[in-house]
């Protein structure tokens, strides 16, 4: 591979990694469903949050495609993952 | 070794810091009681279960990528590190064959993104619930923790103790066994080892052809055929060869000012 070619590519991914690195803590949300009070309310999450929640298992993918957080608003959530 | 060490003072939190909302671009369980970051594998296959895009995870892996290569996992794993250690124990060491390099990528795409994706976290194969660095730093600490205060000890799932055994015997036997055959994290890195920013530079001038650096490299690589070859984790341990042939660069070096300070002399 030339060295020019090289850079290109190297700054490319650079710039595409940053980019998408930027989109993810600045702007991606993500809806899902919880309980608040016996009812089924939709909070949105960032994904810091999201990864925050993915970590220790709070958040589950149901079979209709909606993500439920495994804890209801105001409860402790888990300490560690589930696996 | 003191570089290594140093980052695993930033890996494992030592003033009680968690900052599980960003992943480290290193292999490390975030349920490990010590992690400061989340592991950027456990992320792509948690999101990959919900079927989310995981923008932060990838857009860190392709940057350090872009940037280092697995220069990462010569340098900054503590999961790297720790094979290293035992490594440092004198037993006989057996080589590999090359094509079990490749097993990384069944890894990535087989137990990282595609089993998760289409079947969930709570598939046997999920990398999570296999993950020998789980094993050792969260499942353990954790049956400990639960022995010492008395509760009952819950254990990990029987394939997950079965391949922590044998990357256990394994590590001190070959030469960093997860880094060379199962690592996905590696197995990212490795792709951007072409044309990272880092990378290791061969002179053929300065080359006498003492084939030192084929008994240095312990990963069973020819770096003067192959220097950036994505089995190599950048331990550079191959640039310790007398006539200074190998050596760590950037893509922006000029190569001619090596050949024209080699004329001078």
């Amino acid at each position: 591979m030339k060295k020019q070619v090289k850079i290109f590519v190297a700054v490319l991914f650079f710039v595409l990694g940053i980019a998408l690195l930027c989109y993810g803590l600045l702007v991606h949300v993500t809806d899902i469903t919880a309980m608040e009070n016996n009812v089924e309310t939709v909070l949105t999450k960032n994904e810091p949050e999201m990864i925050k929640l993915a970590s220790i298992g709070g958040v589950k993918r149901d079979e209709s495609g909606w993500i439920n957080q495994t804890f209801a608003v105001g409860e402790k959530p888990p300490e560690t993952c589930a696996t | 070794m003191w570089i290594q060490t140093s980052f695993l003072v930033v890996w494992l939190d030592p003033l009680g810091i968690r900052y599980h909302s960003m992943c480290s671009p290193v292999f490390h369980c975030y349920a490990c009681p010590l992690s400061t970051f989340a592991c950027p594998i456990g992320v792509l296959a948690q999101f990959g279960a919900l079927h989310v895009f995981p923008f932060v995870a990838i857009g860190l892996l392709v940057t350090m990528g872009a940037l280092f290569g697995t220069l990462i996992c010569g340098w900054a794993c503590p999961f790297g590190f720790f094979q290293d250690l035992v490594a440092k124990i004198p037993t006989p060491k057996f080589d590999l064959p090359k094509f079990t390099s490749y097993f990384r990528y069944v890894i990535l795409f087989g137990t990282v993104l595609a089993i998760p994706y289409f079947f969930g976290e709570d598939h046997p194969l999920f990398v999570c619930r296999i993950c020998p660095a789980g094993a050792l730093e969260s499942a353990i600490p954790t049956m400990i923790g639960q022995a010492s205060a008395g509760e009952p000890v819950v254990w990990p799932n029987a394939l997950k103790l079965i391949i922590l055994i044998l990357f256990l015997i394994a590590i001190f036997f070959v030469k960093r066994p997860w880094c060379r055959i199962l690592c996905p994290l590696g197995a990212i890195f490795s792709l951007f080892n072409k044309f990272s920013t880092f990378s290791l530079k061969f002179n053929r001038l300065h080359c006498t052809e003492c084939k030192r650096c084929h008994k240095l490299c312990e990963f069973g690589i020819e770096p003067e055929k192959s220097p950036n070859d994505s089995r190599c984790v950048r331990c550079l341990e191959c640039t310790k060869c007398g006539p200074n042939a190998l050596k760590l660069g950037t893509i922006f070096s000029d190569d001619k000012s090596d050949l024209k300070n080699y004329k001078d002399k």
